[in-house]
């Protein structure tokens, strides 16, 4: 479970990400995060991931207080959290097969082990048969699948997606947004940041709308 | 499929993330050919450059020191010391505490020798007289304490036939004066070198850090630990270190060929013999920890202040 409890984000300079958030995602949920572009959506995700750290307020994911997680535990906290981008932030000189390997060579997971999650988690993306290719060589609906399949090869039990089908057209998108259906039905925790409100409508899951930092 | 108990696998990953990033660390040097040798040629030299000198002082002092050790002074008489003042003057001597044993080389006798080594025969002949003196050779107990050596010598300073003392342990001891001189400052200039090398590799590791800067951040949205983000780069130094001291000691072995064969007829004139292989281990021994401790530390200079400032976007 992802419990906010007024939980305020402040830039250095003052600006503030968010303000005086408090929200609850029960574990095995799935929501989208909206809002205009500035209105704290990646934040939102950030905190979650530990790639920001609170201000003010708790952030308790599974019971724990991680806004005051030590810095040498951030690794495995990261480790339980999928992350998915926009711009995929794939290594473009690796292969695939490398790329979404990364993870468990993170975890130490040992080759022979490797080898066959990264297929399996290929597969579910449908992209088993590029693993040698360079991620440049592929389209970008098929470069975002790859990203999905480096969230997932951990089996984190939380998946953050920050827009991932904001460079996709709509039929591309649909296909994505089922992916995260599919992942949703196994038990994972799925958070969305979107602005593609036309397709998250017809999805019928809980929207968290955000303004200038606060929840609206 | 059998699974692997939880430990055994924790620990079989763990061995293959440092395969892996030694593998990586090599396959990225060997991508940039060019490069990588550059620096392995820099390492290398500046770290031949201490190691050349001082194996080379080490090499002239094994030919000095291998004389054996026995204390002995020349006793030059005055010109025209008639021949049976010197002999009895040898016999008294040889009574003297400290002196194990006394030869006297008559001016004809070293007359004789002279003629014979110096190529100046005919020149001589020319001469009215024997301008040489009578000499005694005093062998002196190797046990002879400063002191007491200081006390004989000014004793036969005080004899009236007395010409001239030449004392040679004089000249080792100074000998070996000068070459300690010399070693403190090989050994001041290998550590300034070696701090060189050092930066040298930390410089390298640091613009590596910048290349893979994307890889570092991805490293860490992905939950990489400082430790995983650091191995290779502490793998990549290391390499640097291995592979420079390597070079390092081709170039001082080739010295030593080069030099070899001068210093081995220096080794035949004083009867000492050299083994240049004994000297080549030595290097080899000593360089390649050196090297590697310098790979690391350079790598970790520069770990330690670049990669915290990576963080991810």
């Amino acid at each position: 479970m992802i419990h906010f409890e007024n939980v305020s984000k402040r830039f250095p300079g003052g600006n503030y990400g968010l303000s005086d958030i408090s929200l609850k995602i029960e574990s095995g949920a799935m929501a989208f995060v909206t809002g205009h572009s500035g209105a704290g959506k990646s934040t939102l995700l950030r905190l979650i991931a530990l790639l920001e750290r609170p201000t003010r307020g708790q952030l308790l994911i599974d019971g724990r207080n991680i806004g005051r997680l030590p810095d040498r535990d951030v690794p495995a906290h990261r480790r339980r959290v999928g992350l998915i981008f926009q711009d995929h932030r794939l290594l473009n000189d690796r292969t695939v097969f490398d790329n979404v390997a990364l993870p468990l060579h993170v975890a130490g997971v040992s080759v022979r082990e490797v080898g066959r999650r990264v297929r399996a988690s290929l597969d579910k993306v449908g992209l088993l048969k590029k693993e040698k290719s360079l991620p440049l060589t592929l389209s970008g609906g098929e470069q975002q699948r790859v990203g999905i399949a480096r969230a997932i090869v951990s089996r984190p039990p939380i998946l953050l997606a920050d827009e991932p089908t904001g460079n996709l057209d709509p039929a591309l998108s649909r296909e994505i947004m089922q992916l995260f259906l599919a992942f949703n039905q196994v038990g994972i925790t799925m958070l969305i940041a979107s602005h593609d409100l036309d397709l998250i409508r017809t999805l019928n899951r809980p929207i968290i709308n955000l303004h200038q930092g606060r929840l609206t | 499929m059998r699974r692997q108990s939880g430990e055994s696998a924790a620990l079989s990953g763990f061995l293959d993330q440092h395969r892996r990033s030694a593998v990586r660390s090599i396959r990225d040097l060997l991508r940039n050919p060019t490069a990588t040798l550059m620096t392995l040629l820099v390492i290398g030299i500046t770290l031949a450059l201490p190691a050349s000198l001082l194996s080379l002082l080490q090499l002239s002092n094994s030919v000095a020191g291998s004389q054996p050790n026995i204390p002995s002074l020349s006793m030059f008489l005055k010109p025209g010391t008639p021949d049976e003042q010197a002999l009895t003057l040898s016999a008294t001597l040889e009574q003297k505490a400290g002196v194990e044993r006394v030869e006297l080389l008559t001016s004809a006798d070293a007359m004789q020798e002279f003629r014979e080594y110096s190529g100046f025969g005919d020149a001589l002949d020319a001469l009215d007289e024997n301008p040489l003196p009578h000499v005694l050779l005093l062998q002196l107990d190797s046990e002879i304490g400063s002191g007491s050596l200081q006390k004989l010598i000014e004793e036969l300073r005080a004899m009236p036939e007395t010409g001239m003392i030449d004392y040679d342990q004089e000249w080792i001891e100074r000998l070996q004066a000068i070459s300690l001189a010399l070693r403190r400052v090989i050994e001041a200039i290998g550590l300034g070198l070696a701090l060189a090398v050092m930066l040298i590799i930390g410089n390298t590791i640091r613009l590596e850090i910048l290349n893979r800067k994307e890889e570092i951040e991805v490293s860490r949205l992905v939950g990489g630990s400082n430790a995983f983000i650091r191995r290779p780069f502490l793998y990549t130094g290391l390499a640097y270190g291995f592979f420079g001291a390597l070079l390092a000691w081709m170039l001082l072995s080739l010295l030593l060929i080069i030099v070899s064969g001068p210093l081995d007829r220096l080794a035949e004139l004083y009867g000492a013999s050299v083994s240049m292989a004994f000297f080549g281990l030595q290097a080899f021994v000593i360089l390649l920890p050196v090297g590697i401790l310098l790979g690391l530390a350079g790598a970790w200079l520069a770990v330690s202040r670049h990669l915290s400032v990576i963080r991810p976007e």
